[in-house]
C-alpha cells in the first residue's frame, strides 16, 4: 500500500467543471490533453470523468446564478487533499460578464482557489504551466 | 524495413511536445499574448480605457500625475488598445507566463504614471503634450510649439490669439 500512494502522487487525476463558460477555456482544455505538442500527460495528469476520483479540479466560466449551486454540489464531492485551479480569467475575475445580473462570480467567493490561468481563453503553454503549479502545490498536501 | 526508416526520422526530430513551460515556446508573431504598456511613449489619452473591452485598463489621477492602470486578470487580450493606441505604446507580447497563485491574484497590475506639469504662465497643474504626442502631430516641433505646450489650455488659447486683430 506504501507504495501505490507513492506512486499515486506522481500521478493526479484532473477533472473539468464549466460553470457557465463560453466553450473556449474548454476547448483550449481539450486542446491541451489530446495534441501531443502540448501534451499534460507528461505531468503524469490525466482528465477522470467522475469527481470522485479527481485530485485537481479544473473551474471554468464565470459562475452563472443558475451554475453555482450545482458547481457547489460537484465541488463537495471531490476528495480531499484537492487543489482548485481556476481557468480563464471568467472564474477569476468574471471577465467581460463582470457586474452582470446572471454571474455569481468571481469563483473565490465560495471556493478556495490556488491557482489562476488568466488568458482569455488562456494558451495551452499557460495552461500546462498552471497545472505544473497545481501539482506542486497537490505534491506539498498530499 | 520502412519503419527503421521512420522510427531514425523520429530519433532525428526529437519530441514534438513543446518544453513549455520549462523552455521556451515558439508562437507566430500575430498571437496576442500579455498586454506590455512602454512607460515612455504613453501620454495619457485614454483611448485605451475607452475601447477595453474587458475593463482591464483603468486611469486614476491625483494631483501630480495621471497613472493607468491595467489588471492581466481581466485582460481578454482582444488587441483593441494595441490598435488603437496613437503612439503605439501599448503591444501585445508573446509572454505566456499567465499563471500564477492565488495569492498574487491582484499583484497582476501594471502601472504607468504620467506626470503633469505647471503651466509657465499661471500655475495651473495640467497634463502637458508629451513627447511622443508632439512627433505624431508636428512635422518639426519648433520653438513656438515647444513654447505653446508648457502652457496650460486656457493661457495657450490667449497666446494664440495674441496679435490678432480685435
Amino acid at each position: 500500500m506504501n507504495f501505490i500512494s507513492k506512486a499515486a502522487k506522481k500521478s493526479p487525476w484532473i477533472y473539468r467543471i464549466n460553470a457557465g463558460s463560453c466553450n473556449g477555456c474548454d476547448v483550449e482544455l481539450a486542446t491541451t490533453a489530446c495534441i501531443p505538442r502540448y501534451d499534460i500527460e507528461r505531468l503524469g495528469c490525466q482528465y477522470c470523468g467522475s469527481p470522485r476520483h479527481a485530485d485537481i479540479i479544473l473551474i471554468t466560466g464565470p459562475i452563472t446564478v443558475g451554475v453555482k449551486d450545482k458547481l457547489l454540489r460537484v465541488y463537495e464531492q471531490v476528495p480531499d487533499p484537492k487543489v482548485t485551479v481556476a481557468v480563464g480569467i471568467c472564474p477569476i475575475s468574471g471577465g467581460v460578464f463582470r457586474e452582470s445580473y446572471a454571474i455569481a462570480g468571481p469563483l473565490d467567493q465560495f471556493v478556495p482557489v490556488d491557482v489562476n490561468i488568466a488568458g482569455c481563453p488562456p494558451r495551452p503553454q499557460a495552461i500546462i504551466e498552471g497545472l505544473a503549479m497545481a501539482i506542486d502545490i497537490w505534491a506539498s498536501r498530499a | 524495413m520502412n519503419f527503421l526508416q521512420v522510427l531514425i526520422d523520429n530519433l532525428r526530430k526529437g519530441p514534438a511536445t513543446e518544453p513549455f513551460p520549462f523552455g521556451d515556446a515558439s508562437t507566430p508573431a500575430a498571437y496576442r499574448g500579455r498586454v506590455a504598456i512602454d512607460q515612455d511613449a504613453c501620454v495619457g489619452c485614454r483611448m485605451c480605457e475607452h475601447v477595453c473591452a474587458g475593463g482591464a485598463i483603468r486611469f486614476a489621477e491625483d494631483n501630480e500625475a495621471l497613472h493607468l492602470v491595467i489588471w492581466h486578470n481581466t485582460c481578454v487580450s482582444c488587441g483593441l488598445c494595441a490598435v488603437y493606441c496613437p503612439t503605439k505604446a501599448i503591444t501585445l507580447t508573446n509572454n505566456w507566463h499567465v499563471s500564477h497563485r492565488q495569492e498574487d491574484k491582484y499583484k497582476q497590475v501594471d502601472h504607468v504614471t504620467i506626470p503633469y506639469s505647471a503651466c509657465t504662465s499661471c500655475g495651473v497643474v495640467f497634463l502637458k503634450a508629451q513627447d511622443p504626442l508632439m512627433q505624431l502631430a508636428y512635422k518639426t516641433v519648433g520653438a513656438n510649439e515647444t513654447r505653446l505646450r508648457d502652457l496650460c489650455p486656457d493661457c495657450r488659447r490667449v497666446e494664440s490669439s495674441r496679435g490678432a486683430r480685435p
